[in-house]
């Protein structure tokens, strides 16, 4: 579950040298993935006449599923100068271990996504740190939704309940505090200072 | 399969000094993702009990819920379950699943586990970690191997120098990353291109929280526009939605089936050897629901006998008719006169009487919709051909708009209705504005553009993202208090009044990326597959697969000699996907895809079973079989055929 973006137009036009094949994976479409705009570029690159197959499928990122995708259009990859796939870095690194001896080029750049549940990206996050602060901070977590990832309490920096890093994030911590009002929870502050253990090893 | 659990729970010391002077807790526990579906219990929520039970506490109650963090079905599963008793709940899950029941829930919310990184959550095929999501891939300087992750340094520009005999000397298990990428680039060539290559330097802060949620913000968007659920496939109608309507030539022979219709197949009435005329009938209606059928030609009986059936795929009674050409219209055939001066019982009478079927697919009789037993405040005309390549309903709209308005108005004076409702999605902007333009004067029309997502056209979507009301399980339109009718459907019914025409033809598209040269026809009834075809210039390619109907729902046809019904919208040819089912993984992504709330990736695994109870309780019978699940599917499993497996048992009341 990654967000892929499109490498800017020049650096594909200068991959694509030669016979190219084009792969596209659609297997995280309704997560993200640029589809008009690469199908803009593609028909642009396919213009001089360069481009021999522009091969569109899906979960590329499954080595058994590239295989049978590709069966068909072996004659036309293992022909090809180069292969620039449109996909997330798995994507690219599949097919790349596919065909070693290819030019396999990646014409995305991939961008982490918060939830790795389904295909809906959550606006909540959670860093994975390995030690779930939740508990004291009714629900909320600090490490994401303060920008500093501070565990003990607001910075002091916050106006109007909004953050001095990020003026369109409010301050986590004040959210925090609010809930715990709601909860009748505020008690919990008095709590021992917490240290954030960035070696914690179930982190990893 | 890897353990790819990405919570483990909390220490008993922590979990004892998290649980003092709580009492009276409610445990949810999230079933994990990734993971063999194997069953609902997950050991680390008995583990939890049994340290609460320890700690003298009392549980008074427990829910364990798929997707935890899927927060709109969470939502609808937990609300009204938590006990009235429950003071503090736990939940065993990683950290979305906490927070997500933690804004949901009214009372403290613990976490009663710590959520660990698993790797290779990204992609879909849970293996290694291959990439780190850095948002400036390198691998196009690596040979397609990732310096970030491959390196134990994640270095940029070469090795470390610290390698020996070609393993890591961070860790002796590991291959050099770097030694990898030299020996890739060697073997194609490319030394000279790594070693002129410039330095890199990694921006960190290329990925960012803003940067993140904007993006996230707007898929989450897009994704619950209307209704939950749905999808986006590409849509593909530019191969015809600019071809002009055209009519189709006159077929020689047509073969006319007497099932064109959901319910009893009418009856003929012909006889080999007669001569018929356009528009005559020629089977009659057998019981309340079923509809009669009519020449599309004039010309002579042929034979009545069983000829396949595209959609059922047996053979079933049809009339073969040999056109002579003429078109010579049945006496039958007259206008009905003003609509102003039609009763409600004469337009239901009429529309039954013409044969008029839903035409969107599913040819339910038209005239039975029309005298609902519930008053209906809203009749929705669907307009919205959500399914990709087709373009028949557009067509229809562009070229018949005023027919369509004017069968609007006749369903809304037959069923009594106050509102008529044109949904078309905003991938159709000049039938949009055309429409808006024809309607402009009528208080009681409207028209509605909606965003375009699959499956917006099954009727409960449409009256869901329309009218923002739910249908019933099991339940009809009718108990929104809405009749769906398709833009074809409307077509025909200001047919039969103005013209006295019967459905004989109607628009179907014929396309597809394998079809040699599509277009939009208008084509008569029982006119052969094949010959359409044919007329379209063939099959380019070995490995196509015709269906009619679009490429989520449509039937797929083998033997192309078979006529097109009233309900045929489309007939395409398609590249074939070929696919191996795999295990489910249990990514959860039919149970984010599926718009009626359902759990698909139960359906797969029950139907091999044969647990038909399993499938009922995991109510497969308000299924759609709009192929959401199957298109999204990680394993490529044949979701739907599984579907239909348990929904036939279950009908057969095993």
């Amino acid at each position: 579950m990654l967000i892929t973006q499109l490498k800017s137009k020049e650096a594909i036009e200068a991959l694509a040298k030669g016979k190219t094949v084009i792969i596209n994976c659609h297997g995280c479409k309704e997560v993200y993935f640029p589809e008009h705009e690469a199908e803009k570029l593609q028909k642009e690159l396919s213009a001089d006449g360069g481009v021999a197959r522009i091969i569109t499928t899906d979960y590329i990122c499954n080595p058994d599923n590239l295989k049978l995708q590709l069966k068909k259009h072996m004659d036309a990859v293992e022909g090809a100068d180069a292969v620039l796939v449109f996909s997330c870095g798995v994507g690219v690194q599949t097919v790349a271990g596919m065909f070693e001896s290819k030019r396999v080029y990646s014409c995305c750049d991939t961008y982490p996504l918060p939830g790795f549940q389904g295909v809906t990206p959550l606006t909540v996050n959670c860093a994975q740190c390995g030690e779930c602060y939740l508990n004291y901070t009714g629900g909320i977590c600090p490490i994401t939704a303060c920008s500093k990832s501070l565990v003990n309490g607001q910075c002091g920096g916050s106006k109007n309940g909004m953050c001095e890093v990020d003026k369109n994030m409010e301050c986590g911590w004040e959210r925090i505090y609010r809930k715990l009002e709601k909860l009748n929870r505020l008690d919990v502050l008095n709590c021992a200072p917490k240290l954030r253990k960035y070696g914690n090893p179930d982190a990893e | 399969m890897a353990d790819y659990t990405k919570f483990k729970l909390k220490k008993r010391e922590e979990l004892a000094s998290a649980l003092a002077e709580k009492d009276d807790l409610f445990v949810v526990a999230c079933n994990k993702c990734f993971k063999e579906l194997e069953g609902f219990d997950e050991p680390e929520c008995g583990m939890f009990e049994e340290i609460a039970k320890e700690q003298g506490k009392r549980i008074v109650g427990c829910a364990k819920v798929d997707f935890l963090c899927n927060e709109p079905l969470t939502a609808k599963r937990l609300t009204g379950s938590l006990p009235e008793e429950a003071k503090n709940v736990f939940v065993i899950s990683c950290g979305l699943g906490i927070q997500t029941v933690a804004k949901l829930a009214e009372m403290p919310v613990y976490a009663a586990s710590d959520t660990k990184t698993a790797d290779g959550h990204h992609g879909m095929a849970l293996t290694d970690t291959l990439c780190e999501a850095c948002g400036q891939c390198y691998l196009n300087l690596t040979g397609g191997i990732c310096p970030i992750v491959d390196c134990s340094k994640s270095l940029l520009n070469g090795q470390c120098g610290g390698a020996k005999n070609g393993k890591c000397e961070v860790n002796k298990e590991m291959d050099c990353g770097w030694q990898l990428i030299y020996d890739r680039l060697k073997k194609q060539g490319r030394l000279e291109e790594m070693l002129s290559q410039p330095a890199q330097t990694r921006d960190y802060s290329k990925v960012n929280y803003k940067f993140i949620s904007e993006y996230v913000n707007a898929a989450r968007e897009k994704r619950y526009e209307g209704y939950y659920g749905g999808i986006h496939p590409s849509e593909r109608k530019e191969m015809s939605e600019h071809l002009a309507l055209k009519r189709f030539p006159e077929p020689l022979n047509v073969v006319i089936h007497m099932s064109q219709h959901a319910g009893a197949p009418a009856q003929p009435i012909v006889e080999v050897g007669q001569y018929v005329k356009v528009g005559q009938k020629i089977g009659e209606a057998q019981g309340a629901v079923s509809s009669p059928i009519h020449s599309s030609v004039s010309g002579t009986v042929l034979a009545v006998e069983p000829r396949l059936h595209p959609v059922q795929g047996t053979e079933l009674t049809a009339v073969v008719i040999q056109s002579d050409g003429k078109n010579a219209l049945h006496e039958s055939v007259q206008p009905a006169g003003e609509l102003d001066s039609l009763t409600p019982e004469e337009i239901v009478a009429i529309v039954r009487e013409k044969g008029i079927v839903g035409m969107g697919g599913a040819g339910f009789p038209t005239a039975v919709k029309l005298k609902p037993s519930k008053p209906i405040e809203m009749v929705l005309l669907n307009g919205c051909e959500c399914e990709p390549i087709l373009t028949a309903d557009h067509h229809v709209l562009l070229e018949y708009a005023d027919d369509v308005i004017y069968g609007l108005k006749a369903i809304m004076k037959a069923a009594g209705a106050p509102k008529g409702v044109i949904a078309v999605e905003d991938n159709k902007p000049d039938a949009v504005e055309l429409l808006r333009s024809k309607t402009a004067g009528m208080q009681d029309i409207e028209v509605v553009a909606v965003k375009t997502k699959y499956p917006q056209g099954a009727e409960k979507m449409l009256i869901k993202r329309v009218m923002g009301r739910e249908v019933p399980p099991g339940g009809l339109p009718m108990d929104a208090g809405a009749i769906v009718s398709n833009v074809s459907t409307a077509k025909a019914i200001a047919d039969a009044i103005r013209k006295g025409m019967p459905l004989i033809e109607r628009v179907v598209c014929v396309s597809g990326e394998r079809i040699a040269r599509p277009g939009n026809f208008i084509i008569k009834n029982g006119t052969s597959v094949r010959e359409i075809i044919e007329y379209c210039g063939g099959i380019k390619g070995e490995d196509a697969t015709v269906k009619l109907g679009g490429p989520m729902m449509g039937f797929k046809v083998e033997n192309l000699n078979v006529p097109v019904l009233k309900s045929t919208n489309g007939i395409i040819a398609v590249e074939t996907i070929s696919k191996e089912a795999a295990e489910c993984i249990k990514c959860g992504r039919c149970m984010d895809v599926c718009p009626m709330e359902l759990r698909p990736l139960y359906f797969t695994k029950y139907a091999l079973q044969e647990n038909w109870e399993g499938m009922k309780a995991q109510n497969v019978m308000n299924c759609i079989e709009c192929g959401c699940c199957e298109y999204i599917c990680s394993s490529k499993i044949p979701i739907v055929e599984r579907i239909k497996l348990g929904k036939t048992a279950i009908r057969k009341g095993k």
